[in-house]
């Protein structure tokens, strides 16, 4: 097996200025296309999947409302759960109906089962793709089955108010016996193996084969009784006083300290997890809808949308030459110097979407023992 | 039969009933008539038909495993997602507690609804009736998770409860996320179904029976004790099945007052249909959910009898 451990090199995600100068003629190509008068009938409406708050606003903001406008084309979003419109789709294409949804917004680990599926369309002719990073290109799939859109980091959060001395500098801090049941993991959780993984002294290169040094830190973490929940639950209990850390996604952080939360975020030394989103389409629409929905995407992947987008939600896009938001200039969790790139850390798809199921059944074995 | 005599009109609403009556015939003719009987019960048949389509399917899936490969349910059939279930510690643990919850929720629920019955039908002045009525209808108006997200701001740690604790000098202590968290919650759930299947098991106790025991000499211990309840098992047993099967299925209030480490069977049967895409051993795991909450409802009904809900029945 390749070494699963991908540490992202920055050059490879911003190009050069060459790319970029191509960037601002490909710029034009979305509204001339959505102009075409030889497009196929347009849809009343197109259904795109979304995560809600912060993360809606900011697609409905930067890409669904532009959209709208450049086609007439409402933009239905359904905030029905990642998970739960997986199967549903899935049945759909099974039974050859047509899909609930036009679009999935997706981690790219859920679009790539759902890719190994083969219930998603080729996005390889999107015409912006040409002037995208390397992130955009789901790793170990032929062609384009998912357009990753932007990366994120699992940052820790922390009260700064229980921080008197500064931030955390280690994962370790979760283990301080003055945070017993003041600390939110995922209840899965994502976005904590990994670390977990170098804070109990163990290597990446070793994951998947030998993550023990892993299971043995969430277990020391267990004696912390740590609340195990979801986005929302995460914002409400920084709220409610009910804990001081998170192993969480630094846009919620963002939102929540937007929201008068008193909340910071650091990528402690041992790294923190990087991973990508994206958009799909599942197989079975009509033609029509298929052609516009790929304009979705398309349009959602230009310089334009991806810079208001990505403003939004605080997270780096997959096109060259996007200006950071004023408030994430030089922070880790926003990427943009190969030296933040490779504090963080990123495992092959493949990997993660092999062993996802193995790893969640073992840190549930842990956390409900 | 005498003939109406002429000037005698047919009233309209005669006539109307004679072309339902045509038109029923020609639905379903008189010759039928022997099997009207599964008219009736048709629509439930179908129902109950489909629900066992589905756990035919589910039957099924749960003897296919998971392809990480293709993301794809295996041709063969295969027990090894029992065999996975059975012998995890995750699932032991985790069925444990729901299956203590469960007992624990129906006692302490049953205890709760008993008085709060008995005073339902007791109850002389018509307006504390009513106040009682709508204490215990209130509830059903607002839903499950509405409620637990109530529970969530009430014993939070800046939460209304910790707030009047803080005034007697008691500092702010975890109330939620934790087993008994979980087991309030069911309890404030459960209580108005509870209290729905008492009262008419209660209802049909003569207030004499009550009387008579008193009037020999029987204190109010020994009449609840060896008149009341006795005559309210079918009442007891009918409210505490329906409050432990719907305790252990319950999936709402662990997930949100449990903080994530208080799951019960049916979060973990979630976890797998929606989390690791597992529909094997996502269906395995729920059919052995709902034979162990039949064999246990048999076990009780064997050995109880199957109380209201036996329908006249064996009591």
């Amino acid at each position: 097996m390749s070494n699963p451990v991908y540490r992202p090199n920055r050059r490879a995600l911003l190009r050069g200025t060459a790319a970029a100068g191509a960037a601002a003629l490909i710029g034009s190509l979305p509204a001339r296309r959505l102009m075409a008068q030889d497009a196929p009938a347009k849809p009343a409406e197109i259904i795109v999947r979304a995560w809600g708050g912060s993360w809606v606003e900011a697609l409905k903001k930067g890409v669904s409302d532009p959209f709208t406008a450049a086609t007439g084309i409402q933009v239905r979003h359904d905030l029905t759960e990642d998970n739960e419109i997986q199967p549903k789709v899935w049945a759909s294409v099974a039974q050859g109906r047509v899909p609930p949804i036009h679009i999935n917004w997706d981690t790219t680990t859920n679009a790539t089962k759902s890719a190994l599926r083969g219930v998603t369309e080729d996005l390889s002719d999107l015409a912006n793709l040409a002037n995208t990073t390397d992130l955009a290109k789901p790793v170990g799939l032929d062609g384009y089955p998912i357009v990753n859109t932007y990366g994120y980091v699992y940052v820790l959060a922390y009260r700064p108010g229980a921080f008197p001395d500064g931030a955390p500098t280690s994962w370790k801090v979760l283990l301080d016996p003055k945070f017993k049941g003041r600390i939110a993991l995922y209840n899965d959780g994502i976005g904590f193996h990994f670390p977990a993984q170098v804070a109990g002294g163990g290597n990446l290169e070793d994951i998947p084969g030998n993550m023990q040094p892993a299971w043995d830190f969430i277990t020391q973490v267990k004696q912390q009784q740590p609340l195990l929940g979801e986005d929302p639950d995460f914002t409400a209990w920084f709220q409610n006083g009910e804990i001081d850390i998170a192993c969480t996604i630094s846009t919620n952080a963002r939102e929540a300290k937007k929201n008068g939360v008193d909340l910071a975020w650091t990528v402690p030394e041992e790294g923190a997890k990087f991973d990508t989103d994206g958009l799909w389409i599942p197989k079975g629409l009509p033609e029509n809808e298929l052609y516009w929905a790929k304009e979705y995407i398309n349009f959602a992947i230009s310089q334009d949308a991806q810079q208001v987008w990505c403003d939004g939600l605080g997270l780096p896009g997959v096109v060259p030459g996007l200006t950071p938001p004023e408030d994430l200039v030089g922070d880790p969790s926003y990427p943009d110097t190969p030296e933040e790139m490779a504090h963080l850390i990123r495992i092959s798809t493949k990997v993660q979407v092999e062993n996802e199921s193995e790893w969640f059944s073992k840190f549930k074995e842990i956390m409900q023992g | 039969m005498p003939n109406p005599s002429p000037e005698f009109r047919y009233p309209l609403h005669w006539r109307l009933m004679d072309a339902v009556e045509r038109i029923a015939d020609l639905v379903w003719p008189r010759r039928l008539s022997r099997h009207t009987g599964w008219l009736f019960i048709a629509p439930a048949l179908l129902l109950v038909g489909l629900l066992v389509l589905g756990l035919i399917q589910i039957a099924d899936a749960s003897l296919r495993t998971l392809d990480t490969s293709t993301f794809l349910m295996s041709e063969d059939w295969s027990t090894e997602n029992y065999r996975k279930a059975l012998s995890s510690s995750t699932y032991l643990t985790v069925a444990w507690r729901s299956l203590s919850a469960a007992v624990l929720t129906t006692v302490l629920t049953l205890i709760l609804a008993f008085p709060y019955a008995w005073a339902l039908v007791r109850v002389k002045k018509a307006w504390i009736r009513k106040a009682l009525l709508i204490t215990l209808f209130l509830p059903f108006f607002i839903g499950q998770v509405v409620r637990a997200y109530g529970w969530l701001i009430i014993l939070g740690n800046s939460g209304m409860v910790n707030e009047a604790l803080s005034l007697v000098g008691v500092t702010p202590m975890r109330l939620l996320f934790n087993y008994g968290a979980v087991v309030f919650g069911l309890v404030q759930y459960m209580l108005p179904f509870a209290v729905l299947l008492l009262v008419p098991a209660l209802t049909a106790i003569p207030e004499e029976t009550e009387t008579a025991a008193g009037s020999l000499g029987a204190s109010w211990p020994r009449i609840l004790w060896h008149v009341l309840l006795p005559m309210a098992k079918p009442g007891l047993i009918g409210a505490g099945l329906v409050v432990f099967t719907l305790t252990l299925t319950d999936f709402a209030v662990p997930a949100m007052l449990g903080g994530g480490g208080q799951d019960f069977i049916a979060n973990a049967i979630y976890d797998q249909f929606f989390r690791t895409a597992d529909q094997g051993l996502g269906s395995a795991l729920a059919l052995i959910l709902v034979a162990a909450g039949s064999v246990l409802v048999g076990l009780v009904f064997m050995i109880f009898g199957a109380g209201t809900l036996a329908m006249g029945g064996r009591k």
